[in-house]
């Protein structure tokens, strides 16, 4: 419940509510991410290796661009223009191959470290 | 006789070699002193060399991938490695020889190989066998300072992560997508007919 409440700070949300996110519940929301990643290495791996081949159809990772297209659209401000640009097929790849990346980076011990100095220098 | 230590990635495995360094009553299964190493990637040729030649390769890659994440253009050039993107999601990397008659070895990977390799690099820095001089991981200026008594400049310090990392969540929900439980159980039922 208190994850689905911190999740409404997001500004590009639909939800969105202004409620003063604590230093505590940041780091508590980098270790989940950072758990996540660990978890989900192997799909994000296949994600970023199927559009590596130019010659081979990018099956999965079409999948997962439309995936997360439809949730940006469901969950999203669809108004904002920082939301467009996600929503931009022409854009949003570079943005998602540098979220996967970062979050392939970040699944060892020293991950959430990791993750954090990625996030302050976004 | 000399330890071996492995790391293992994916596609992409790094051997080291070396001895426990007496003098500092370590346990022989410590690794002090490094006389070898080898970094095996599948469908790769294999790339190894000595000590001295390590952390230079190390620190190359974990600055590149700090470019990548910030630059458009990201590039890292040094005497024996250069690193530079060829597009979204592949990245050539030229290995220059000490020895003048060696040709410099050319390699093209894929962001799935990179991640590969910076992984098993932190689980070389991370590892308690492995005494080495850390690298500086993430050469990143701190451009922020906490200023937790002004409310206005913590909030701008704390939104933009904040938005980055629910983009990173959702991203992660989206992954959640293609995980098949059932796949798993009966793997695992494979595993265990019982």
């Amino acid at each position: 419940m208190t994850i689905w409440k911190l999740r409404n700070n997001n500004p590009l949300r639909k939800s969105y509510i202004t409620n003063n996110i604590t230093l505590s519940e940041f780091d508590a929301l980098i270790r989940i991410t950072v758990e996540m990643s660990k978890y989900l290495y192997p799909y994000i791996r296949e994600i970023m290796k199927s559009k590596e081949n130019v010659e081979e159809n990018s099956v999965v990772w079409n999948d997962f661009n439309k995936r997360f297209i439809e949730l940006i659209k469901e969950r999203f401000n669809i108004d904002s223009i920082r939301v467009k640009k996600l929503l931009n097929q022409a854009e949003n790849d570079e943005i998602i191959v540098k979220s996967l990346l970062i979050l392939s980076f970040c699944i060892s011990n020293q991950g959430y470290q990791k993750l954090k100095n990625f996030l302050y220098d976004f | 006789m000399q330890n071996n230590l492995s790391f293992h990635q994916s596609s992409v495995s790094l051997e080291i070699v070396g001895l426990p360094d007496y003098s500092n009553d370590e346990n022989n299964d410590q690794i002090s002193i490094i006389s070898q190493w080898k970094l095996t990637i599948i469908d790769k040729p294999l790339i190894e060399g000595k000590f001295e030649h390590l952390l230079p390769i190390m620190n190359a890659f974990y600055i590149y991938s700090n470019l990548l994440i910030k630059n458009d253009i990201p590039l890292y050039e040094s005497k024996l490695i250069d690193i530079k993107a060829e597009n979204l999601h592949i990245h050539t990397i030229v290995l220059k020889s000490s020895k003048t008659n060696v040709k410099p070895l050319i390699l093209k990977i894929g962001n799935s190989l990179l991640s590969d390799i910076i992984n098993c690099f932190d689980q070389l820095n991370e590892s308690p066998k492995v005494r080495i001089k850390k690298t500086d991981l993430h050469n990143i200026p701190k451009k922020f300072r906490f200023g937790l008594n002004n409310k206005v400049k913590f909030f701008n310090f704390i939104m933009p992560p904040f938005i980055a990392i629910c983009s990173l969540i959702l991203l992660s929900y989206s992954l959640i997508y293609f995980y098949n439980p059932n796949q798993n159980n009966e793997k695992k039922e494979l595993i265990n007919p019982e």
